[in-house]
């Protein structure tokens, strides 16, 4: 049953996941490409970590770009058929449920997997400067929460009706209104800022996608 | 008599236009049971309410002696199923969807549902979204029929097809049938078909279930009588007077259900003469009766 929900799935992404999957790959050969020259000085050193920390901001991206397409292929096909025929499997809702999302989880390993693969070939050709050392493992594992969160929580919105999107969509509006209906009112308090904080850094549920993104650091 | 669904005090609402409400039906087992009702009148409400799609707000449903929504996927697991519109993932070919749909159920026969692709002729490589209406229809059927169900719920699972189709599949239906001893609810608007295949009909309309009988009875039942010298209320008649409209002079048609022949003294006991009596067919009947139940008399 599993094999044929994930052939399902597979079928589904196969066309977008491929190359997202070889993005994955390449993301970390292409955050190196500074690193020439092992005898550098350490201010050429200083310029690499500047250069790695500026792609740093592609993992979560890419993470969240890839988390967001799989949950939306793992309901598409159910919401054009109005769920009619998932919902008439004999098997508890749950179960379809979870095995949806573990289909999804398993192609995602993929992206990880191309990642980690990508994160070890940069590692072992790029010539660190002293005092510098390569994380491929590290960051591979960073990239992998960051995507099975993005993905667990994209799932759950995208598995819910219109009207769940809607809430969800009415709950951010409804704070960006707020905001502006106090600073109209002439009140600065930073209401995104204090809920993004508290939703990004730590102990925040978020705290994954925030922070220092580094295949190579101190 | 055993039931294969047993529905009592159904009671749903979807908006404010829409209402189910104390709603009772049994399905004898091993019946084909024929559940007419014109468009929007709560047979694909009651057909999802039955399998569990739906949540009712209160009453009871029993479908092949288990509880819905409790037991459902043991229900659904003996049940097949041909929704009103196709369902199935349009992406997959013929056979990935026939593999995956074969994987959720134990009974699955795939002998019999290679012979039923053979039979209905579709393309094993094709996929679903470039099939014809009609071969969507044949595959749908083909799917709950390879499933060798206890119970087939279709609804208007012939609504749209061509007749060759519509006689494939019907065939292939009661083929099944005859060899299973199934129990078949078939829900459509199409009176005549149903009136070749069913031997239990259910009339729906608005929401409420407006007679469930025996097929024979209900065919037999329903007359139309030309009656001359009416006496001007029926008072207390041995048949159910559904509908009385002015003929030429002193004479009425009356539209009459459980009528039988020796019923025609009532008209000599109050003054009246029976001039005829004209059989109705399925369709005529269920106009008629739709007609009383949404304009009942005073």
């Amino acid at each position: 049953m599993f094999r044929m929900i994930l052939f399902t799935q597979w079928k589904w992404s196969r066309l977008t996941l491929s190359p997202l999957v070889v993005a994955a790959f390449a993301l970390p050969v292409f955050s190196v490409q500074r690193a020439g020259n092992p005898q550098t000085t350490p201010w050429e050193a200083r310029q690499l970590l500047s250069s790695l920390e500026s792609w740093g901001v592609a993992y979560p991206v890419l993470a969240t770009t890839i988390a967001l397409f799989m949950a939306m292929t793992a309901w598409s096909a159910d919401h054009r058929g109005r769920h009619v025929y998932a919902l008439s499997l004999p098997i508890p809702r749950w179960h379809y449920a979870l095995q949806r999302f573990g289909a999804g989880a398993l192609l995602l390993g993929a992206a990880v997997i191309a990642l980690w693969l990508g994160a070890l070939f940069a590692a072992g050709t790029a010539s660190i400067p002293a005092g510098l050392h390569a994380y491929p493992t590290a960051i591979a594992v960073r990239f992998a929460l960051a995507l099975f969160l993005a993905y667990a929580v994209f799932f759950a919105i995208t598995a819910g009706t219109t009207r769940t999107a809607g809430y969800v969509l009415a709950i951010i509006g409804g704070i960006i209104a707020v905001q502006v209906l106090l600073e109209t009112a002439g009140v600065h308090v930073a209401l995104i800022p204090f809920i993004g904080d508290r939703l990004i850094l730590w102990p925040g549920p978020l705290e994954i996608f925030s922070g220092r993104w580094m295949l190579i650091d101190v | 008599m055993s039931h294969a669904v047993d529905i009592r005090d159904l009671h749903y609402r979807a908006g404010t236009n829409f209402e189910i409400r104390e709603l009772g039906l049994r399905v004898p087992t091993g019946s084909l049971y024929g559940f007419l009702g014109p468009n929007g009148s709560g047979k694909t409400t009651t057909i999802r309410l039955m399998l569990g799609l739906l949540r009712p707000l209160g009453g009871t449903i029993t479908v092949l002696g288990a509880s819905v929504p409790r037991d459902i996927p043991r229900i659904l697991a003996r049940t097949g199923y041909v929704p009103e519109q196709p369902h199935l993932y349009t992406t997959l070919t013929v056979d990935e969807a026939l593999r995956f749909h074969a994987v959720f159920y134990p009974t699955w026969d795939w002998t019999w549902a290679n012979e039923l692709v053979g039979q209905f002729q579709l393309d094993r490589a094709r996929r679903l979204s470039q099939l014809s209406k009609g071969e969507m229809g044949k595959l749908e059927m083909l799917l709950a029929l390879a499933q060798r169900p206890e119970l087939l719920v279709l609804d208007e699972p012939t609504d749209g097809l061509d007749p060759v189709v519509r006689r494939d599949v019907l065939a292939a239906l009661l083929d099944y049938v005859s060899q299973q001893n199934a129990t078949v609810f078939i829900s459509s608007h199409l009176v005549h078909e149903l009136e070749r295949i069913c031997d239990w009909v259910g009339v729906m309309d608005r929401g409420r279930l407006v007679a469930e009988l025996p097929m024979q009875s209900f065919k037999s039942g329903i007359k139309r009588l030309r009656v001359a010298n009416p006496p001007a209320l029926p008072g207390d008649t041995p048949f159910v007077v559904l509908a009385r409209e002015a003929g030429n002079g002193a004479s009425e048609t009356w539209t009459v259900r459980g009528w039988q022949a020796p019923m025609s003294q009532y008209f000599e006991g109050v003054g009246a003469s029976l001039r005829e009596v004209i059989d109705l067919d399925l369709e005529e009947g269920f106009v008629e009766l739709l007609r009383t139940f949404r304009e009942p008399r005073s």
